[in-house]
């Protein structure tokens, strides 16, 4: 099986960073958007099942895109990877709907061992 | 006058570098303060030295100005600038944890100042393998003496300089404060060297 | 073992304090500086809280600041300018300077041991020469600063200064839409009395009217000398009623004051403009015509009296 992907952050270098932690499977046709308002756009449009989301983004945060995801009526399995690692902010984004918060810089074997505790591979 | 531009790459490796710091040093603040702090995304940019006065004049109105001078190995250095306006400084004693009548507001301007800084470019530094020491921190101005009179006074020794700037909202306390690094373009090459590492490794 | 003793003698023979601390406050290290100033022996303190050690320790704060230190992994500091000293030291130049302790710059460092963060040191350096020469250029500095704001002759406010009040003033008043009134008076026939009395007699007169009249004042009027024997004073939040009353009073003060000048009693009066902040006034300069132009109608009716612009709009406007 396979899942339809979107990593979703405003560095370059951070999203370089989620797709090479991901498995072959799910990064080779994954979506990118550099933005709360691209990846909104992207929801939008078409089904995605797997979204990696930045929070300290210029336009939208990852709070407002959790919140619009939830406004959607959207359910896309959603990983959190911010920097901003206040044990208040993950509470909030974890309330917001997504499965879990993983701190930056991103490691490949916490990234892999979350994604697989849902089933992703 | 050699000029530092920093590739696309670069400025992007730099602003996910100052991410993380600002992220991990948050987090040490708010549970030091027992507060939440909401973060911006930080706005990165070159300024030449004959423009840092009308770069800085917007901070014209700020209360207080504390600097604290930084410095690393390979030769990263640099000057922290935190800028507070007015109406901030009235919680901060409550902010800190002390009695109002332990500490001048002086004096817990001076503190916090010294938290902001070390706390950002501890997480920084190690980020980059390195280790930052630091000058005490210093008033340049407030209320009674101009902050952009002081900065016109000045000679500069360097040409150009990157600056950094990070807002910090601590929300539980309405309580706003700036923090400008200017980092010499000396420093700048060094760290330049530090990020194209980093872009080697992807 | 060579190098560590090689730091500990450099440690010892410091001219800083070296104070190192436990994570209980208790003392581990105490180097010369610290015996020699606080005049106690490293046995003696070993061991000890530093507040048994040091009762004068502000303790709340001090546990807050090595809380940070601490828990942030951070250095902390403290200097002299905000905090004069933290240890009561006596210091080396208790004769050529007023401070009774030494004033220090302190720097509080985490020291990391095997499972995090062991001790604190605190550095203590004698900032007291630095204290005391910044003490004496701020005396100077406030002295240059008010030179520059006072007349010499008569100790009021220069016109520079006094200027840079009214521009203030003015534009809060606008700004608010408070009432703002400006009293100005002149000496009636001072160069007369110069001549009779020469320029020591003309000056006297000043001095002696500017002091006189300052005690009629409140402490919020900006008084100020305009220029030779022409005197301003600002009042805030007043209306046309109380200036004039402010007015009178300096009218008739002077006019029934006898000036003794080397056994000469020297009378004088003034003529008084007297002028409220109005819709007219654009810029403090229009208020200052305004009551300058009453001050001359005072003189046009004859001196010694008062005169407010507002019965003179109309002439004004014609002018």
């Amino acid at each position: 099986m396979s899942f339809s992907v979107l990593v979703c952050d405003d560095s370059n270098l951070a999203r370089k960073q989620v797709l090479r932690s991901l498995p072959e499977s799910l990064s080779a046709d994954a979506k990118i958007a550099t933005n709360g308002v691209e990846a909104l756009k992207i929801l939008r449009g078409q089904s995605i099942d797997v979204l990696f989301l930045d929070l300290t983004m210029p336009e939208i945060d990852g709070l407002g895109v959790l919140q619009g995801i939830q406004k959607l009526g959207l359910s896309p399995k959603i990983f959190v990877i911010s920097a901003d690692i206040q044990p208040e902010m993950q509470n909030k984004v974890l309330e917001l709907g997504a499965k879990a918060f993983i701190r930056k810089p991103v490691k490949a074997e916490v990234l892999n061992q979350h994604l697989q505790e849902h089933g992703l591979i | 006058m050699t000029h530092f531009n920093l590739n696309e790459d670069q400025q992007d490796c730099l602003q996910e570098l100052i991410n993380v710091a600002m992220g991990q040093a948050s987090d040490q603040l708010a549970r030091y303060l027992d507060t939440f702090v909401y973060l911006k995304v930080p706005s990165i940019e070159q300024v030449s030295s004959s423009q840092i006065s009308d770069t800085l004049k917007v901070e014209e109105s700020a209360a207080a100005v504390v600097s604290q001078g930084f410095f690393g190995y390979e030769g990263i250095r640099g000057e922290a600038l935190l800028v507070y306006q007015p109406k901030d400084s009235d919680r901060l004693a409550d902010l800190l944890g002390y009695e109002p009548d332990e500490l001048s507001v002086e004096e817990q301007i001076i503190d916090l100042s010294s938290i902001l800084t070390t706390t950002f470019l501890n997480v920084f530094a190690s980020q980059i393998d390195n280790q930052m020491s630091y000058s005490a921190p210093r008033f340049l101005s407030s209320a009674a003496s101009n902050f952009s009179d002081h900065i016109e006074q000045h000679t500069f020794n360097w040409d150009l300089a990157l600056k950094v700037k990070i807002t910090y909202q601590v929300t539980d306390y309405s309580f706003n404060c700036d923090m400008i690094l200017l980092i010499p373009e000396s420093a700048i090459v060094n760290i330049t060297q530090v990020i194209d590492r980093i872009l080697e490794e992807f | 073992m060579k190098d560590s003793t090689f730091c500990h003698t450099i440690a010892e023979r410091i001219n800083t304090g070296v104070l190192v601390l436990d994570i209980e406050y208790n003392i581990v290290e105490f180097n010369r500086f610290m015996q020699v100033h606080a005049h106690k022996k490293q046995e003696d303190v070993v061991g000890k809280s530093v507040f048994e050690v040091f009762p004068e320790l502000p303790r709340r704060w001090f546990e807050r600041k090595l809380a940070s230190v601490i828990q942030l992994n951070s250095p902390s500091f403290c200097s002299w300018e905000q905090r004069h000293h933290l240890f009561e030291l006596p210091h080396t130049r208790p004769i050529t300077t007023d401070s009774k302790y030494m004033a220090q710059n302190c720097t509080f460092m985490p020291i990391v041991g095997e499972q995090g963060i062991s001790h604190v040191c605190i550095l203590i350096e004698d900032a007291t020469d630095v204290a005391h020469y910044q003490g004496k250029l701020n005396h100077v500095l406030d002295e240059l600063a008010r030179a520059n704001r006072i007349d010499g002759l008569t100790q009021v406010f220069n016109r520079k200064h006094w200027e840079e009040c009214l521009d203030k003033e003015f534009s809060r008043a606008r700004r608010y839409g408070h009432n703002v009134a400006l009293i100005m008076f002149d000496l009636d026939h001072f160069k007369k009395l110069n001549d009779t009395y020469g320029h020591q007699g003309g000056d006297k007169v000043l001095v002696d009217t500017a002091a006189r009249i300052k005690s009629l004042l409140r402490l919020c009027d900006q008084f100020g000398r305009y220029g030779g024997e022409e005197f301003a004073i600002i009042l805030p939040e007043t209306d046309l009623n109380g200036a004039l009353d402010v007015a009178e009073r300096i009218r008739s003060s002077i006019a029934s004051t006898v000036i003794n000048f080397q056994g000469s009693a020297i009378k004088v009066s003034t003529s008084v403009g007297v002028s409220v902040i109005d819709s007219s006034h654009q810029r403090y300069e229009d208020l200052i015509s305004s009551a300058d132009y009453a001050l001359y109608q005072a003189k046009k009716l004859g001196r010694n009296r008062v005169a407010n612009s507002h019965d003179f709009a109309t002439d004004a406007a014609l002018c």
